[in-house]
């Protein structure tokens, strides 16, 4: 058994029923005359179908055991969840705090995550970048980015 | 006669200093995409896609079309002096170029792949010039029965050339075709899965959804990886190829040209497959075959100049038919739309000096090339000793600011982060992300097709197979989709090198 396929071929299985029902409930209309959800129930049905067969060869497929989790075996989980969160928080409070300190904040956070810089390097290096990237897209090509809070 | 006319609007238009800096800004950004392993031109163009809402629509694919072609440039570089490839297109360069390199003939390594992508570049703009327009007259007698089924050979045959599991390519173009349906229906205006939305109510951007699967995802991946790079330490002297070298190129840069631009036609063909033909070509018509591998200047610069020929044969299917035959290509049919510009075979007639701007600037573009590509080769390489854990955050920061400018909506970032984190697992579990995009790019576009197709033929789905072009590209898509099941085909095409988009 192939693990990783079996879990994807039920995700996009599951996908494919959700999608085909959205076409369903949308009006899938007739040949003479297709309706707005036609294209959406024929393709989930297709994926439906494709799933299938990707989760029957993964059942006859020989995997390796413990498949899954080698996926993830010798990574740091940690830094790429943490990437991650920083990057949801940015977009989050980007609008409130506005684009130059939130972004400064944020490749403080970056420099510092993934191979930790010095700090002095790391809130120089976020402060020029910052400044550099607000110089070219909101000053030179004139781009609309959040003010917030400093107002700029 | 004519062609003298068009050509003469063509440069008018590609010389207009605006239009020189596009070029040069592309072709220049291009080359840094194509040198720095990480981030490849699709995410580089879908960065920039917001810096050229200003411009008018030739400057914006004038300088999207210098990313593609310069990428294929700048990809050589990282490939000859650090055994990784920029681009995918450019991994068959490694196993000569850095070869040359480290007998310290690295400078004519680049040199040979720098003339050889110029005048590949060069002869399949010639092509393109030659064979759009008889084509683009030739698709005026299309219908949508015809449109349709091009569209579907078109992303069949990208999910037959991708990576691994063909169910699972299929499965990634059918989920491209929802995403690409999302938003408004364009005959019953009634909401489709916009989930009450507001924001989704124009469909999902191209451009998160771009920089998602290959910006963001493959940061998170290199963050987890971490590139290595050892940089050869050869002399760049003698950047010149020598008389010999030039005997022992030039019959594999005039086959590697045309081989690169008749694959670059075909739906699904590009860059990388005709870099590896051309290699396996080139390998088997040599007269000293096991120098391949060993520094064999051949080896260089048969596939350099084949995947930049692919390039220009890339642009006739969108330029002729307004269909793209590859994710990079999808991309600028992205940026044709945003720009009012519907590509096909009525834009050489409504729109000549778009059409003859940009394939003119590619000859211009070409030209900067070479100029970037043999003084600048020290910065090229200075840049890539830039460490990834300063490049990441930038890459980030650039993926962040791109995609909000595109609509000033933080919901696109979200849109943005949700695509990289299913990009990121996309590649943990084997999924491509190129046959999404395309689907994604064509879904609306077969969508109307085939309804009016099936409305034209009063629900008789025969519609498609009397029609003599129609049959054509149906038979052909049901064949690939059938060729997996027969073992022996199923083995042919695991061998074919597949295209990668970053």
């Amino acid at each position: 058994m192939k693990n990783r396929d079996i879990l994807s071929s039920l995700f996009w299985m599951a996908m494919g029923i959700g999608i085909s029902y959205g076409g369903y409930a949308l009006d899938i209309g007739n040949l003479h005359n297709p309706g707005s959800g036609f294209i959406f129930f024929w393709v989930g049905i297709f994926m439906i179908g494709l799933s299938l067969i990707l989760f029957i060869n993964a059942i006859r497929e020989k995997g390796t055991k413990g498949e899954l989790k080698a996926l993830w075996a010798e990574i740091s989980s940690k830094k790429l969840v943490s990437v991650m969160a920083a990057l949801f928080i940015y977009a989050y409070v980007l609008t409130s705090l506005g684009f130059i300190l939130t972004t400064i904040l944020l490749l403080i956070f970056l420099f510092k995550a993934v191979e930790p810089q010095k700090w002095s390097w790391a809130i120089l290096g976020a402060i020029v970048c910052t400044l550099a990237a607000y110089g070219l897209f909101k000053i030179w090509l004139g781009c609309q980015l959040p003010q917030g809070l400093l107002g700029v | 006669m004519e062609l003298f006319n068009y050509l003469g609007i063509g440069f008018s238009v590609a010389l207009q200093p605006m239009n020189l800096l596009y070029c040069f800004v592309g072709v220049f950004i291009g080359t840094l995409v194509g040198v720095l392993p990480g981030i490849g031109p699709v995410g580089a163009m879908s960065l920039l896609l917001p810096i050229t809402f200003n411009s008018t629509p030739e400057g914006a694919i004038i300088m999207l079309a210098g990313i593609y072609y310069g990428a294929m440039y700048g990809g050589s570089t990282t490939s000859i002096l650090v055994n990784i490839p920029g681009e995918a297109a450019s991994v068959v360069t490694c196993l000569d170029g850095y070869a040359m390199a480290r007998q310290g003939r690295a400078g004519p390594a680049l040199g040979i792949a720098a003339f050889g992508s110029f005048i590949a570049g060069t002869l399949s703009v010639v092509g393109l010039m030659l064979l759009a327009p008889p084509l683009a007259k030739f698709a005026l007698k299309f219908g949508p029965p015809e449109y349709f089924t091009l569209m579907v050979m078109g992303v069949t045959v990208l999910t037959y050339l991708a990576h691994g599991s063909m169910s699972k390519a299929l499965i990634m173009a059918a989920f491209g075709i929802v995403l690409g349906l999302i938003g408004l229906d364009s005959i019953s205006a009634s909401q489709r899965f916009t989930f009450n939305r507001l924001e989704l109510l124009d469909g999902i951007g191209l451009v998160p959804i771009v920089m998602g699967l290959f910006g963001i995802s493959e940061v998170l991946l290199n963050i987890e990886q971490g590139i290595q790079r050892e940089i050869v330490k050869t002399s760049l002297k003698g950047l010149l190829p020598t008389a010999k070298d030039w005997k022992d190129s030039t019959g594999p840069i005039a086959r590697g040209s045309l081989l690169g631009f008749f694959l670059g036609i075909l739906p699904g063909g590009g860059a990388v497959i005709s870099s590896f033909i051309s290699y396996a070509v080139e390998k088997r018509i040599s007269k000293e075959p096991e120098l391949f591998g060993k520094g064999a200047i051949a080896g260089v610069a048969g596939p350099e100049a084949a995947n930049n020929a692919a390039t220009g044969g890339a642009f006739i299917p969108l330029m002729t038919l307004g269909i793209p035959s590859n994710v990079v290509i999808a991309m600028l049919l992205g940026a044709f739309m945003i720009h009012g510009v519907t590509p096909g075979p009525l834009l050489m007639k409504q729109n000549p000096q778009i059409f003859w701007g940009v394939i003119v600037s590619m000859y211009v573009g070409n030209a900067m090339l070479l100029v970037l590509n043999l003084p600048l080769i020290g910065i090229w390489v200075k840049i890539l000793k830039i460490p990834y854990k300063i490049l990441f955050p930038l890459i980030l920061l650039f993926c962040l600011i791109g995609v909000y400018s595109v609509s000033n909506s933080v919901f696109d970032i979200y849109i943005m982060l949700i695509f990289g984190i299913l990009g990121y697992l996309m590649k943990k579990f084997e999924y491509e992300g190129a046959p999404l995009v395309l689907a994604f790019v064509l879904g609306p576009m077969m969508e109307n097709n085939l309804r009016k197709s099936l409305i034209m033929s009063q629900g008789d789905f025969s519609i498609f197979f009397t029609r003599p072009l129609a049959a054509v590209s149906l038979i052909i898509s049901i064949a690939l989709l059938l060729f997996p099941l027969i073992p022996w085909l199923r083995k042919k095409r695991e061998e074919i090198p597949k295209e990668e988009t970053s």
